[in-house]
């Protein structure tokens, strides 16, 4: 096994946490979908297929159950007749061409009977503590009909079309953790599969590809009968689970700061483990240039129409053509070649190759990263409590350390709080208005913690330094809150992002990248400014030819097809 | 119907700032809420107990510390007082904190359940004539509710001869659990037109 030759330290919080750069984050070794496929080819997981009941116009009901060492767990799939009008990706839509549900075991007819009729509906259907996630998925209208016309036709589907979608239905919310009546993440956390975040919701994901490619062909079966083709393995493997993600998960990174700050600081540890490694075999070499060669294929079908996207995806691929004339100089043979890269890509590459670059240096070394991943979760329950006992002095000079960039800000300047972040009557759900503009000020959701620090190290200035802030904050209880995240971030550097989550130039798709990259997704494709498709599971080996060896690289295309 | 006690804690934060609390005690009642639920009780009937008594907009419920006993100019409210205790857990470990006429004092245990988990000891908890016991994981108390208290004394030790069962799923009464819906419903903006439009970012196509 390799080791780290020397103690290279973690790059800075002031570098990592800026939104910028939160926003280029790739995805990595660490990825939730990654962690959870190799875990199922190592162990052998077993995967069947218990129902399918689906009339020759894809409505019906559809099991697969996915059994571990340990116990198993079982997507329950509703598809639906849906016609084109209603059909959004929108949190607002109340209905879907397919709804699904990750049941805790194996569902009984009852349950299946029971979820039929809550599924569907979803928010405003109730699940039980039997089920781990509800979520719903809509179908490609580029793609969908292409794809069981082709097959029913007796030919498989034009591989470039496949590409240039990347998805036969999307999914528009995957809601976990106890959301509408569901399992309470604490039941299954301390379960092995499940102790690494968002297990449970890769799973449900995993399973509904898989669905999502058998419904396909039962539909061009029933469509063209004798004339219909199955769809080609290969071509199938191409096709992700699309995700249409929207404002509400951006707050989400900014209500769960240690949670968020265990992800950053494990791809932090994993990249300087990986560039304290002296010297770099010609197969751990080998494993980089791969996944890089590959990265150019990846990179060059990523499709996106938004402007911002469009320029970062640009300089990306002058990134990609700088780093390999880099490396076509030897740039790896001397030591500690991965220190060398970082360094220098820090230097001549863009934010999106920076990430690039420094996830895909951990490809090689499995050994060194994969065991990070169980620091992810975030079990430290009692960072809650505020220590009050803290005197005056040490709280000012924690906000002071830990906020430092947003005391250089005027805040009484509109542009630097010209947003309110606020949760809708209609949806209940989290939205970003403008605060000179709208009534919402009112509503504002604490998700501003930047503005927040220096107003409550204004106040506490006043204070004796020697007072405890428990009495500070008796009079004071509205920094409650900011003084509890000034005391977490003690233990949690990467817990706060270093910017300003209010500003008139806020891009909300930088939070959402930052979540979904460690979920590993790929393909971003901001739709606007607040809300991003993605691809997931493109590449990955289905339940059925899922081993070992293919468990892992499989987000690296091997071709350009 | 049983509630996650995710969906607990989340509708607590929301009606606790609904009433008028900071954010920072609302996330605290929450919790407290959800501890509550998981030791048997119904957290959200006792906390729309005490938001309906809208102690969260004066001072008057704020204890004043200076004296022997805490008390306040008006009856004390449990969120506040109890936020002030947690927050000096190592007063605790000195002397007993006494505490003067207190509304839905069941409302202070969680907050002596964090006091004891940070001292790692038990801590006793006498509300007039009822007592409870925690080490923050398990609590020893008797079901009875209590709208107020007169005096009410918490002290390191005490013995979790018989604790509750804990839950895994909360069933809130039905009324309470409507009540604290409407509290949390201060916390949503109307929906305007311009907020449709933007709120949420319309953009590109999201059917295609």
């Amino acid at each position: 096994m390799s080791r780290p030759d020397a103690h290279i330290a973690r790059r800075s919080p002031d570098k990592v946490m800026r939104l910028s750069r939160l926003g280029s984050l790739h995805q990595c070794r660490l990825s939730f979908m990654r962690i959870l496929t190799r875990r199922m080819a190592s162990e052998g997981w077993q995967f069947t297929r218990p129902v399918f009941d689906i009339d020759g116009n894809g409505v019906g009901q559809a099991v697969y159950t996915a059994k571990g060492p340990e116990r198993a767990y079982s997507l329950v799939a509703f598809a639906h007749d849906l016609p084109d009008e209603k059909r959004s990706d929108r949190v607002i839509a109340d209905a879907w061409d397919a709804t699904f549900a990750l049941f805790d075991g194996v569902p009984s007819d009852e349950d299946i009977k029971r979820l039929s009729l809550n599924v569907p509906l979803q928010e405003a259907g109730r699940v039980s503590e039997r089920e781990l996630s509800l979520s719903r998925a809509n179908r490609s209208v580029r793609l969908w009909t292409n794809v069981v016309d082709s097959l029913a036709a007796g030919r498989q589907p034009d591989l470039k079309h496949i590409r240039d979608v990347g998805y036969l239905m999307r999914t528009t919310a995957v809601y976990g953790s106890g959301k509408f009546g569901a399992a309470d993440r604490e039941l299954i956390a301390g379960r092995d599969e499940m102790h690494v975040p968002f297990q449970a919701e890769m799973l449900s994901v995993y399973l509904t590809r898989t669905f999502v490619r058998d419904l396909v062909q039962h539909m061009a079966k029933a469509k063209g009968r004798a004339n219909s083709v199955s769809l080609d393995p290969g071509i199938a493997r191409q096709l992700g689970i699309g995700n249409s993600t929207g404002l509400g998960m951006a707050p989400f990174i900014i209500n769960h700061p240690i949670l968020f700050n265990n992800w950053i600081m494990a791809r932090e540890e994993a990249i300087a483990r990986v560039r304290g490694v002296r010297t770099a075999s010609a197969d751990e070499i080998d494993t980089f240039l791969r996944v890089l060669n590959q990265s150019v294929i990846s990179v060059d079908l990523w499709r996106s129409e938004h402007p911002v996207q469009i320029a970062k995806l640009a300089q990306l691929r002058l990134d990609l053509q700088l780093l390999n004339k880099h490396l076509s100089q030897q740039a790896l043979e001397k030591d500690y070649p991965w220190n060398r890269l970082v360094e220098w890509s820090a230097a001549e590459l863009s934010d999106e190759g920076q990430e690039l670059v420094a996830s895909l240096i951990l490809e090689p070394y499995g050994d060194l990263v994969d065991g990070v991943a169980h620091c992810m979760a975030d079990s430290n329950h009692d960072a809650f409590r505020i220590d009050g006992s803290m005197p005056v002095a040490e709280a000012l000079s924690l906000l002071r350390e830990g906020f430092a960039w947003a005391f250089e800000l005027d805040w009484s300047d509109k542009a630097n709080c010209a947003r309110a972040w606020y949760v809708s009557e209609e949806k209940l759900e989290p939205r970003l208005g403008e605060r000179f503009e709208e009534p919402i000020s009112d509503y504002e959701q604490p998700l501003a913690p930047a503005r927040d620090a220096v107003a409550a190290f204004l106040d506490l200035e006043s204070w004796e330094p020697s007072d405890p802030i428990a009495l500070f904050l008796l009079s004071h209880p509205e920094h409650r809150h900011t003084l509890r995240r000034a005391q977490m971030c003690r233990s949690a550097p990467y817990a706060e992002i270093r910017d300003n989550t209010i500003s008139e130039a806020v891009m909300p798709i930088d939070m959402l990248r930052a979540k979904l990259s460690f979920f590993g997704a790929t393909h971003f494709d901001p739709r606007s400014d607040r809300w991003v498709r993605i691809c997931m599971y493109a590449g990955a080996p289905y339940p059925e030819e899922l081993f070992p060896h293919n468990a892992d690289y499989w987000v690296y295309p091997e071709s350009a097809g | 119907m049983t509630f996650s006690l995710n969906e607990i804690e989340a509708t607590a934060k929301r009606a606790a700032r609904g009433a008028g609390y900071s954010w920072g005690v609302a996330e605290e009642a929450a919790k407290g809420t959800r501890w509550l639920c998981v030791h048997g009780f119904d957290g959200p009937a006792n906390l729309v107990r005490l938001l309906d008594l809208q102690l969260a907009l004066s001072a008057d419920h704020t204890p004043n510390i200076n004296e022997s006993a805490w008390s306040g100019d008006g009856v004390l409210c449990p969120l506040v007082t109890g936020a002030y205790l947690s927050d000096c857990a190592g007063q605790l470990a000195k002397a007993p904190i006494k505490i003067q006429g207190i509304s839905v004092p069941l409302l202070l245990l969680p907050y002596a359940g964090m006091v004891a988990r940070a001292l790692n000891s038990c801590v006793r908890i006498s509300m007039d004539d009822l007592e409870a016991v925690t080490d923050g994981k398990e609590l020893c108390a008797p079901g009875a509710v209590q709208l107020h208290a007169d005096d009410v004394t918490i002290r390191l030790g005490g013995d979790l001869a018989m604790p509750r069962s804990q839950q895994a799923r909360a069933t809130p009464d039905k009324a309470a659990w409507s009540k604290l819906n409407d509290y949390a419903h201060r916390t949503y903006a109307p929906a305007t037109d311009q907020s449709r439009l933007l709120g949420a970012g319309a953009g590109l196509a999201d059917n295609d």
